[in-house]
């Protein structure tokens, strides 16, 4: 009689692009490369720091340049997105978190995320200010 | 056609079929087991039930009671000596599921807590929320896992048992992914295949619960007990009959007619207290509570709902939190198919059909008039029920019989001698030949859910809550014709593999013979007793001296069913009034 | 008498004994308001066409039974309503990352096996004689696995998780989710050995948290959070494995 014939659904290429979930996970993932490229910018920065004064000068002058200015513009927007997404994600990865006898809900956990967050970039802009 | 041996063979995964088989690999891990089931067992109907199981816990309470409580509840009807050993082994169970991981709900100090429920003078139904047969099913199933000498057939369906020489010796299934047949031969056979609530049109049953082993055992001889006997449960949705749990009473819901009228107390069941008295009002018995029903349909006093009649079950006053904590699938059922938040809105109720009281009759062992055949769960009469089953009774049915069950079985295997022989290959192709000529039938023909659709009609009207002796008769003849008509019914679908129309229409031939049985048994059933209520006239009470027994439905060979009668096992309860409301249970309501 | 209105299905049909692969099959069917896709897809079995095969039994979302893609999404069939999707086309497939069998009716033996995989059962921390009744278990300790303990198995995880899709081996939201279900219940002492199912790309680690499982769990389960929470024990089990010597 019939044997079993299942028919097995490849996934297909450009699977992501059918579900605005997907689309949102794939951006997010897409951030990260960027994160490592403006670690390796920041490491420029630090080698240029270690060898002295007028290498530091230099560095800071190369950034002012409009395509570097316009790439860090990009870049802002990139990780924005990126810390949202992170703290979004984030009550998935924790244990309930209890405070008062009672379970936190995951758009707490991510909005005290996102609020730290948004503090740290005030003094962070605070401070930068103060120096320049 | 494969030939498969195991000790022994158990038809339906449910709850009553797993805890038979991780019984039978605990008593003896020697046997191997063969669980062959329709679907995988996690989608057995057990899944669905909500309430709780019952179990005596409070040292208020006793065994006596609950003894006392199932034998009124159902009417007399009950083998006594059946409902002691039930009530004697019911908590023990809980307790054994409770180590298995089953997570009860808990009191603060975290024992097990146990709920009142309809027709129990005390709390003693065990709960996990308002899912239970799913915590119970899932626990069961899982549990299973651990046990290497239970082997699977997962959606296989099980088209006829081997029989050689009047013992139970296999049975012959459908693997459904192929349409292979394979016969499994066995030194027992378990029966736990569930109800039939689907021969009639509003039910609160799964599309597989259609009274499969029942049918299997009947077509062998094995007469069905008490089959007029079927339950409605009080509080349905209108339509679908999708369960709202008795458990929404236990906390203290209302019933409402279209007044706003707590109309229960006009039918023997007051006084209207504001808290849940048990054994009154709400917490009455679900026969009463569906007659209850009917009777206010009658009078107009219903609220009209695009699906039907309906009353309203109020669950308002209990509070947002607390329906959130025990009734949280209820509050998900309401919002999801009805758009109602029972925390704002009462839910329109109806009773629907919900369980079948009668079946396979078994001792307390578990054990059929068939040697080596052993039925457990809905599908057997194991005699605790009688007329009328009480809420959360049935959850420990499973685990107490299924329990039995194993454990007889696996003795019977030990000590019989094994059975076989070329007889039952011969059965077995004969078996196949039968299942397969269904498929071959010739075009042209009737559409299968004409007849389906016909006989769920036929059954609601004619052994609906109140019954009428020519408008069963109609119903019998309709049967009997229904009968007729599907040995021509037409399938579109001739594959092998996955056939479900094919499969549908050896389900309606099983739901046929027991309906059937339902039916003829009503009729001859000539008083009124706990869910079998007719309106013929003299025929309206209890009739002790006549009917104080036990029907049995014996499959002819060719049209109606023979009734017979025995003797119901009377030890220490005799036979009085079944009285609920204030007068019942004067006390006041634990919290 | 309200009017009549009419939905179209889209449904994908596949019998292995005659077609080389999956097509679509439409049908415009009546409904009403209160209608499940469910009901649908029964109207067209028992009217229109016998051959249409699903699986379904409890109609209450609770058996987990009826799974399928509805417009691409991963649903429950009887628990969707037709209302939502008029007047179509609705889509309907059967659920993603899973061999056909037929029509909307896939194999699901694979999580079958990862559910047993996981040892889905109490090995109890402390011995008890079933004569000293339950365990006692606070209801906070419950509350602990409670949420993970709902899983229907119904499989929308599965088909929502793009990894499983990548990677049938990968263990997968809801298995995992059984697996914390387990080790988190305070009766339970065999969380070490079910970790040993955790660690590789075959356990947890294909996981990228991509969160959709969560999503589309009809339950709220919230398998992702079983599985990420699982990566960080099985990392943390990882870096301290040399705190552990002749464990």
């Amino acid at each position: 009689m019939a044997a079993r014939r299942p028919y097995v659904r490849p996934m297909q290429p450009g699977w992501w692009r059918r579900n605005p979930y997907f689309v949102r996970y794939m951006a997010r993932e897409a951030t990260a490369p960027f994160v490592a490229l403006y670690a390796l910018i920041l490491l420029a920065g630090l080698v240029c720091l270690a060898e002295g004064p007028e290498a530091w000068r230099a560095y800071i002058e190369a950034l002012q340049s409009r395509g570097w200015l316009a790439l860090h513009v990009l870049l802002v927007g990139i990780f924005t997105y990126h810390t949202f997404s992170w703290f979004a994600i984030m009550p998935k990865t924790l244990p309930p978190v209890i405070v008062d006898g009672r379970r936190l809900e995951a758009g707490a956990i991510t909005g005290a995320g996102l609020a730290a967050a948004t503090l740290c970039m005030w003094i962070l802009w605070i401070v930068a200010g103060g120096a320049a | 056609m494969e030939f498969i041996e195991a000790d022994i063979a158990i038809v339906g995964g449910g709850g009553a079929g797993l805890r038979a088989a991780i019984a039978i690999a605990e008593a003896d891990p020697g046997l191997s087991v063969a669980l062959v089931s329709k679907v995988y067992p996690m989608r057995s109907h057990t899944v669905a039930a909500e309430g709780g199981a019952a179990g005596v816990v409070l040292d208020e309470d006793s065994l006596e009671a609950h003894f006392h409580d199932t034998v009124a509840g159902g009417d007399w009807l009950c083998d006594q000596d059946a409902v002691d050993y039930f009530v004697s082994q019911c908590t023990r169970e809980m307790v054994q599921l409770e180590h298995w991981g089953c997570p009860w709900s808990r009191r603060p100090d975290g024992r097990p807590n146990v709920r009142a429920f309809g027709g129990m003078a005390m709390e003693r139904t065990w709960f996990a929320a308002d899912l239970t047969g799913f915590h119970m099913l899932h626990t069961l199933f899982q549990r299973s896992m651990k046990h290497p000498s239970i082997r699977r057939f997962d959606e296989h369906f099980v088209c006829d048992l081997l029989v050689d020489q009047g013992r139970a010796a296999g049975i012959v299934a459908v693997e459904i992914a192929t349409g292979e047949f394979r016969a499994i031969q066995a030194g027992a056979v378990i029966i736990a295949t569930g109800g039939a609530g689907r021969v009639f049109r509003q039910n609160t049953n799964g599309g597989i619960v259609t009274g499969d082993g029942m049918a299997l055992a009947y077509r062998h001889g094995v007469p069905l007990r008490d089959m007029e006997f079927m339950q409605y449960h009080p509080t349905c949705m209108p339509g679908t009959g999708l369960l709202f749990t008795e458990a929404c009473r236990g906390e203290g819901g209302l019933m409402l007619n279209k007044d706003g009228y707590r109309y229960l107390q006009d039918y023997g069941l007051g006084p209207p207290d504001p808290w849940p008295r048990k054994k009154a009002m709400e917490l009455g018995p679900r026969d009463r509570l569906s007659q209850a029903f009917w009777h206010e349909e009658r009078k107009g006093r219903t609220v009209t709902t695009p699906q039907g009649e309906a009353v309203h079950l109020d669950l308002r006053h209990l509070g947002r939190a607390k329906l959130q904590e025990r009734l949280p699938q209820i509050c998900e059922l309401a919002r999801d198919f009805l758009g109602i938040d029972p925390a704002e809105a009462p839910i329109p109720v109806r009773p629907a059909v919900h369980y079948t009281m009668g079946g396979i009759p078994t001792d307390v062992h578990a054990a059929t008039s068939m040697d080596g055949l052993y039925a457990a769960g809905e599908c057997a009469s194991s005699g605790i029920h009688g007329a009328n089953r009480l809420g959360s009774n049935s959850l420990a049915e499973l685990l107490v019989f299924g329990r039995a069950a194993g454990e007889h079985a696996a003795r019977y295997v030990r000590e019989a001698a094994p059975a076989g022989g070329a007889a039952l290959r011969w059965q077995a192709q004969d078996a196949q030949a039968r299942a397969r000529k269904v498929l071959a039938q010739a075009a042209g023909g009737e559409r299968l859910a004409v007849l389906r659709d016909e006989m769920a009609q036929s059954m609601e009207h004619g052994c609906g809550i109140y019954r009428l002796e020519p408008e069963m008769q109609d119903t019998c003849r309709k049967l009997a014709q229904l009968k007729d008509r599907l040995a021509q019914v037409s399938l579109a679908d001739k594959a092998a593999a996955w056939n479900t129309e094919w499969l549908g229409a050896l389900e309606l031939g099983f739901q046929l013979e027991v309906a059937e049985a339902m039916a003829h048994s009503a009729l001859a059933r000539r008083e009124s007793r706990g869910a079998h209520q007719r309106l013929d006239s003299g025929i309206t009470q209890r009739d002790d001296a006549s009917f104080l027994k036990h029907s049995y439905a014996y499959r002819t060979h060719k049209g109606a069913p023979r009734i017979g009668w025995g003797d119901v096992v009377i030890t220490r309860s005799q036979p009085g009034l079944r009285v609920y409301g204030g007068a019942a249970a004067p006390e006041a309501a634990h919290a | 008498m309200p009017d009549t209105r009419t939905i179209v299905l889209e449904v994908m049909r596949y019998d292995g004994a005659h077609d080389a692969e999956p097509r679509f099959q439409s049908y415009e069917i009546p409904f009403t308001d209160d209608m499940s896709v469910l009901q649908g897809l029964q109207h067209v079995k028992d009217h229109v066409d016998g051959t249409l095969t699903y699986r379904w039994s409890c109609r209450m979302a609770i058996c987990g039974s009826c799974g399928m893609m509805l417009d691409g999404e991963p649903k429950l069939a009887c628990r969707s309503f037709l209302r939502d999707f008029a007047p179509g086309p609705l889509r309907i497939e059967p659920l993603e990352h899973f061999p056909i069998e037929r029509d909307l009716v896939v194999d699901i033996g694979d999580f079958v096996e990862k559910l047993a995989r996981v040892k889905p059962w109490i090995e109890p921390r402390v011995a008890r004689a079933l004569e000293d009744g339950p365990y006692i278990q606070a209801p906070a300790e419950l509350d602990r696995f409670e949420s993970f303990s709902h899983c229907i198995n119904c499989l929308l995880c599965y088909a929502a998780c793009p990894q499983y899709g990548h990677d049938p081996g990968f263990l997968g939201p809801a298995a995992t989710a059984m697996l914390q279900r387990y080790n988190l219940d305070s009766r339970d002492g065999a969380a070490k050995e079910r970790m040993e199912v955790a660690h590789s790309e075959e356990g947890v680690w294909s996981c990228t948290a991509v969160g959709y499982c969560s999503e589309v769990c009809p339950k709220a389960v919230d398998p992702a959070n079983a599985v990420n929470r699982t990566k960080t024990e099985s990392a943390v089990d990882w870096f301290t494995r040399f705190l552990r010597r002749g464990d």
